[in-house]
């Protein structure tokens, strides 16, 4: 445990604050500026891939010092996939997915370094950037690939709900009380479809509700209190659904809702999945819906990748000690109660002062001489399957 | 128009349908209350009943009122675990509160240790209450956050006098081993401490006055999935050493299936099925407690499972549905399921359950 935590000294505390002003202005004035388009845009390393996340790092400069909250993430989501990212608490799953929608809460969070390469389709634009239209008056659209780490802060509303579209973990604290259910949803299709008029917007907004097995006519004019927390999540995915987007970020869909509502609106993910040409990025604690839902799975712990891999090969052949303890400390409805249930001793270590070496050495059951070196690195052990232990090092031979 | 008709074709009155409902419940309470109290259980809750008054007249005399917890009855005995299984605002929560008199129930028996404490005043409770804790769901916000874990250890100790006064400090260090928190937390503050920590600590100061029952309220929801495994090992270790009775509830099925002797599955207030935990896995009759297991996502990709679906969600317990309260989701529903209030019977031996499709 926290043995040595002690306090800062008043000196220390200063000394934090100041390098930690330094590095948000400059974070902040790149954030704020304004850039060519040419600037961020960039190409993909694999062309069946929607999304790329290279060496991400988002950091959040606190007074205790920097928390290191994504330390040096990469996955890809492959087209027309569900891609599940699993972890504990405090993993850096969700800020990872945050700072994908460019949603980390400044000026304390930031993204300090890496590549997320999102496959977009947009309007072709001029040089001043405004959409090029063709002789009917409608704009020309393309493929393009931004770097949304690159992107300034004021263009993201190019990808950010149109293209990429969240549902959040809480549907009860994220759709507006004083707005009805249909104002909000009009609101997605008013600001994403240019020349959009309400009767439009309307149409369409019915049409989302229909698709999530809600009868547009009781709930369109409705607020969200009077809704049960299964109708709000709906509502949350038609709202994220409105604006047709190409990856679909869900973040802890289900953990607030009852069991049986939850199979409802996983049922509803699924259907959803075939119904849209898009991907879906699902962020979740339990490995239960992981195991129903995604195609690849990404194993997080402490901000950084430890395993990846599809979902036959997590599930079956897990190869991280801490993948293969997660799994095993979780009760099932199959297991035999009569043993005592695994547990992985000790807890995460503290954020603002990792070590050097591999985060997970403290809790380790099989931790060997060599875990107390470097972080390990990222070891193929198949085609799609990586792990990073030093467990492993010697055996990259499929690669 | 449309309505009425439907109403008046059906053979069934739902008002004297109620009324029979509500005289045999009567008469079956007379009978059981009647009874002698069972010398080997820790426990006895006979037809516990609890609510809410929701509107009131100018007089202050209810109108309507929310029934949160309908009719329940079980036995649990030391060193057994009851597990108390059901979705939000079912009840189990009002349920384990009524238990400890922490809600006065409004109407039924709760025989703690061959003694009837449903009437007890809170002085004579207090004595009680040494031998019946609680272990809250959110270990966030559950411990004083001026305390230090030794002071909140203490209180309990020094309150009931387990110890003579000087050897209060040996004690609380004592426990804290026990729970596997080291001695130098003695003098630190709760928000020092993470989740599963905390968790630890509240467990602590539940044990701190030797109980024989403790109520676990959602212990394990608020917890990491590696956390959660310590923290239900710990409680099954020293259930063993102590001989703890526990009434466990929680909404995760796999892990209530892990600590359990006996499962209670509530819906609505009222209790669906009840049984050991062989008998309510092996067989559940109950549709609901099929629904419920199937719905449980299965952590292997491999496993295609039939699954039981649920429509729509679960009615306002302030405006429950006559008849079965189950009937408006249930896919096997019948018409007599609409009318009639199914009877809470036995059906094996010690496994009970209330459904019409069960008598045919």
């Amino acid at each position: 445990m926290s043995e040595k935590k002690g306090y800062l000294t008043n000196r220390e505390i200063r000394a934090i604050a100041k390098a930690n002003a330094k590095q948000i202005k400059r974070l902040e004035a790149y954030k704020n500026r304004k850039a060519e388009e040419s600037e961020f845009l960039t190409q993909m390393k694999d062309d069946s891939n929607i999304l790329e996340i290279e060496d991400l790092h988002t950091y959040f400069f606190t007074e205790q010092g920097v928390v290191k909250a994504v330390n040096g993430v990469s996955y890809d989501v492959p087209k027309n996939k569900v891609v599940g990212v699993v972890g504990e608490s405090g993993c850096g799953k969700s800020v990872t997915s945050m700072s994908v929608m460019r949603l980390i809460q400044g000026p304390a969070g930031q993204i300090v370094e890496g590549a997320m390469r999102f496959k977009a389709y947009d309007y072709q634009r001029d040089a001043k950037g405004n959409p090029v239209c063709d002789g009917d008056g409608k704009p020309v659209m393309e493929e393009k690939i931004y770097d949304i780490a690159k992107m300034p802060i004021n263009e993201i509303h190019r990808i950010r709900g149109k293209q990429v579209a969240m549902i959040f973990q809480e549907p009860m604290t994220s759709l507006n009380p004083v707005f009805t259910i249909g104002e909000q949803l009009d609101e997605v299709t008013l600001l994403h479809v240019p020349n959009a008029t309400k009767q439009m917007a309307k149409e369409k907004s019915e049409e989302m509700l229909r698709l999530v097995g809600i009868i547009p006519e009781n709930v369109y004019s409705s607020f969200p209190h009077e809704l049960s927390g299964g109708m709000r999540q709906r509502v949350m995915i038609a709202m994220a659904l409105a604006a047709e987007p190409r990856l679909i970020i869900a973040d802890e869909p289900t953990t607030a809702l009852d069991v049986t509502i939850q199979a409802q609106i996983l049922d509803l993910l699924q259907d959803i999945k075939t119904k849209i040409d898009g991907s879906i990025l699902l962020i979740t604690h339990d490995l239960g819906v992981i195991a129903e839902m995604a195609d690849y799975v990404v194993v997080m712990y402490a901000g950084k990748v430890i395993e990846k891999g599809t979902v036959l090969e997590i599930f079956q052949d897990p190869k991280h000690p801490y993948t293969i303890g997660l799994q095993k400390s979780k009760p099932t409805m199959t297991l035999d109660d009569s043993t005592e249930l695994y547990n992985i001793p000790g807890n995460v270590p503290n954020p603002v002062n990792m070590p050097q070496h591999c985060y997970f050495k403290e809790r380790c059951a099989k931790c060997t001489a060599k875990c107390s070196g470097q972080y390990p690195g990222m070891v193929q052990v198949s085609p799609t399957h990586f792990v990073a232990c030093h467990l492993y090092d010697g055996e990259e031979k499929h690669g | 128009m449309a309505d009425k008709t439907v109403l008046n074709t059906t053979p069934y009155d739902d008002a004297a349908e109620q009324q029979k409902f509500l005289e045999r419940r009567k008469k079956q309470m007379e009978e059981d209350f009647a009874k002698p109290f069972d010398p080997d259980c820790v426990l006895e809750v006979r037809h516990l009943r609890k609510t809410f008054p929701i509107k009131k007249t100018m007089m202050g005399k209810v109108t309507k009122e929310l029934v949160a917890v309908d009719d329940i009855s079980f036995k649990l005995k030391a060193g057994e675990t009851l597990g108390i299984v059901g979705e939000s605002g079912c009840g189990k929560t009002t349920a384990g509160r009524a238990i400890l008199k922490l809600h006065q129930p409004t109407a039924g028996q709760i025989i703690f240790n061959g003694q009837d404490i449903t009437h007890l005043k809170s002085r004579q409770m207090r004595s009680i209450r040494k031998q019946m804790q609680i272990i809250f769901q959110d270990p966030y916000s559950s411990l004083p956050p001026r305390s230090t874990v030794g002071g909140i250890l203490s209180e309990p100790v020094q309150v009931h006098k387990i110890v003579p006064k000087n050897q209060t400090k040996q004690y609380v260090l004592e426990l804290m081993e026990r729970c596997g928190l080291r001695d130098y937390y003695y003098e630190r503050y709760p928000h020092e401490f993470s989740g599963g920590q905390r968790q630890r600590i509240c467990i602590a100061r539940a044990l701190a006055v030797n109980p024989k029952l403790i109520i676990c309220d959602e212990p394990v929801s608020a917890l990491d999935v590696s956390i959660q495994a310590q923290i239900i090992n710990l409680l099954k270790q020293l259930q063993r050493d102590m001989n703890l009775a526990y009434v466990f509830i929680s909404h995760d099925l796999s892990v209530v299936k892990f600590i359990s002797d006996k499962i209670g599955v509530m819906y609505l207030g009222s209790m669906m099925e009840f049984g050991t935990k062989e008998d309510i896995f092996r067989n559940p009759l109950h549709p609901y407690t099929k629904a419920l297991f199937s719905a449980v996502p299965n952590p292997d990709p491999t496993a295609k499972m039939e699954r039981i679906k649920l429509e729509g969600d679960i009615p306002s317990p302030a405006n429950p549905p006559k008849g079965c309260r189950f009937h408006t989701r249930c896919p096997y529903a019948k018409e007599v399921c609409k009318h009639v209030p199914p009877e809470y019977k036995q059906y094996e031996e010690g496994h009970f359950a209330a459904c019409h499709l069960l008598d045919e």
